[in-house]
């Protein structure tokens, strides 16, 4: 078993089988995502009450929290995999990590948008130099970061070992993300939700955020492999494989 | 108070947002193999000159 499993993971970093493997599987990950998405979205807007103090204005967190600790998320495993990059020098790997990049930030901008629309009504303005708020801001820059480090030097591996360098420097802010609501005076909330033990927010309305942290965790598959796939095909362009394939699928 | 504007909005930047992240990449793997075919035929189409009809001085 263990054995097979090393041997998939050897043909994995093939390129003509990740290409197939990732053209095979993407779908099937955003299709899994799809029931989840419509169960979480109707439970979380026609099904579970409005709050007795923020109306109806508190649904915008199925969409918020998920997208947020997706954020962060992204940016460990971006980390994660340009560490098994640098060490290992393992292509697939610099690929996944960078097509984690571009996911991140659209997560990232996602809670961002949606945290300032929330707080117009609730705060009384679009955006406060909060610690939350700014830290997440900051995640977003670094997420640029690491896009326009891999676009800007020409030679893909040499760009792909530098951004990852940056992608595992830029992990000293998931903590302080994190944290920063315990550490500093904050406007944004504490902690309520807990995967381990009681969270603060009642049971009839948990379900639809776990629906939805679920179903952004198949999104976020279907999206890695399918950028993974665009970026390894772009870095094979003119491979005798690729030519192959190409004129079988004509 | 209805916070309907406020909930709609919220909404409408996650599909648009998540619209993006689903189009984009589909753009750019059609893109890849369509050149990658134009250079397959190209290659094809070379090969198949005959040797006899190029230029000589």
């Amino acid at each position: 078993m263990f054995k097979a499993l090393v041997g998939w993971f050897h043909k994995l970093g093939s390129p003509p089988y990740f290409d197939t493997f990732a053209a095979r599987w993407s779908p099937w990950f955003y299709l899994a995502s799809l029931p989840l998405f419509a169960f979480g979205l109707w439970q979380a807007l026609a099904v579970v009450p409005a709050d007795y103090q923020q109306g109806d204005s508190f649904r915008i967190l199925y969409i918020h929290v998920p997208a947020a600790w997706m954020s962060l998320f992204v940016f460990g495993l971006m980390a994660l995999y340009g560490a098994i990059a640098l060490v290992w020098r393992i292509k697939v790997c610099e690929i996944l990590a960078m097509a984690c990049a571009p996911i991140g930030a659209a997560f990232t901008v996602i809670t961002l948008l949606t945290g300032s629309i929330w707080g117009k009504p609730m705060w009384g303005t679009w955006w406060d130099w909060d610690p939350r708020l700014t830290t997440e801001l900051i995640l977003l820059f670094l997420y640029l970061g690491v896009i326009g480090l891999y676009g800007a030097i020409d030679d893909r591996r040499a760009a792909a070992r530098a951004a990852c360098l940056l992608a595992i420097v830029g992990v000293v802010l998931l903590p302080v993300i994190r944290y920063s609501v315990v550490w500093w005076n904050s406007l944004h909330q504490g902690q309520t939700i807990r995967i381990f033990g009681e969270s603060s927010m009642d049971g009839s309305m948990v379900l639809p955020l776990w629906l939805m942290v679920v179903a952004t965790k198949f999104w976020f598959a279907g999206s890695l492999l399918s950028r993974a796939r665009a970026d390894n095909l772009r870095r094979e362009a003119g491979k005798a494989w690729l030519r192959e394939r190409a004129e079988k699928s004509a | 108070m209805s916070y309907f504007t406020y909930v709609a909005m919220a909404y409408a930047v996650f599909v648009i947002v998540l619209a993006w992240d689903f189009i984009v990449p589909r753009l750019q793997v059609r893109k890849l193999l369509r050149d990658a075919r134009n250079r397959a035929v190209r290659a094809k189409r070379a090969a198949a000159v005959p040797v006899e009809e190029e230029l000589s001085r």
